[in-house]
């Protein structure tokens, strides 16, 4: 009896190897990581790095959600340069992050877009609330990270869990150091994670202090909207 | 000597493929098997012969035996029992 050892083709097989021998991770995970429409609200010099690891991790498909153009201090992240400054930091990314993979659909978040996961790495705290609140009413997982320094915290939400409004710090920050990727990094993991393995992680919060991250899980706050059902799922 | 039908879980055909797709193709195999089914890996001759079987070991399968293939256009047959389901750190 011969058999077939694999849904995923060679191409993808021999890219995304070195993940599909990770311990605990395997051919279903890439398989729904490649099933994902992600939506990233922001796609500055601090977000980027997330957004490369996404893409390099094999998610479907990438809308990339930040009106804004692309700044000097951009730049100085992985993924813009220097031509790009001007550019809408959507056009500027998708363009940049579809050389990287032909596995990877990367374009502008369109108008009306259902994603099944969301990063939100917004420069605001007031747009990362909005984001996160969307996502969570529409019922998808998201992870929110908060830019401190040279670290930061990152807030996983699978459905169901405390949202962010919960979970999120106090203070503004400090301003991001150009060129860390740590934060990014640790917020794609989490994502990756979410809609690599659904149902299976809790919703917990990261603080990433000089190098080094801590974790707990999140509790919700007595009387938030959060302890109702999501009004729609994905 | 692998004696014919051994290989409960079936037979994979990896002699086309080099490392490293030939542990992940025969991982993913193994991943679709129940514990203590066998399945048959073919291999051409080369480091895969070496590297499958200890990857495999080294992941909690058993290798009951690595031998020529004496037909069927040559190479190595590997045969894996799967092992008990190795604890991983995902998530």
């Amino acid at each position: 009896m011969s058999v077939n050892p694999s849904a995923l083709d060679d191409a993808r097989l021999a890219r995304f190897s070195r993940q599909l021998l990770v311990p605990g991770f395997g051919e279903a995970a890439q398989q729904r990581l490649a099933a994902a429409r992600v939506r990233a609200v922001g796609a500055d010099g601090v977000a980027a790095p997330a957004l490369l690891y996404l893409v390099q991790a094999g998610v479907g498909r990438l809308w990339v959600d930040d009106p804004e153009a692309v700044s000097p201090q951009d730049v100085g992240s992985w993924l813009h340069p220097p031509s790009a400054v001007g550019t809408p930091r959507s056009t500027a990314a998708a363009e940049a992050l579809s050389r990287l993979s032909g596995f990877v659909a990367v374009e502008p978040y369109p108008t009306g877009g259902v994603p099944t996961a969301t990063l939100v790495a917004a420069p605001s705290a007031a747009q990362a609330l909005h984001a996160a609140e969307a996502a969570r009413r529409a019922g998808v997982p998201h992870v929110v990270m908060e830019a401190d320094g040279d670290g930061g915290a990152v807030v996983s939400i699978p459905p169901g869990a405390p949202c962010y409004s919960c979970a999120r710090s106090t203070g503004t920050g400090r301003p991001a150091v150009p060129g860390a990727a740590a934060l990014a990094a640790l917020a794609a993991e989490e994502l990756l994670l979410l809609i690599a393995f659904p149902g299976t992680i809790a919703g917990r919060r990261f603080d990433l202090v000089r190098g080094v991250a801590t974790a707990r899980p999140t509790a919700r706050l007595a009387g938030c909207a959060c302890a109702a059902p999501a009004v729609m799922g994905p | 000597m692998i004696a014919p039908g051994s290989a409960t879980g079936g037979v994979v055909d990896l002699r086309r493929y080099a490392c490293p797709l030939t542990y992940v193709k025969t991982r993913i195999a193994l991943e679709r098997l129940a514990e203590g089914e066998r399945l048959e890996v073919w291999l051409s001759a080369g480091e895969a012969v070496e590297s499958v079987p200890r990857s495999a070991a080294e992941e909690g399968h058993r290798v009951l035996g690595v031998e020529a293939l004496a037909s069927e256009g040559g190479g190595y047959r590997i045969l894996i029992e799967k092992g008990p389901a190795v604890g991983g750190e995902l998530p």
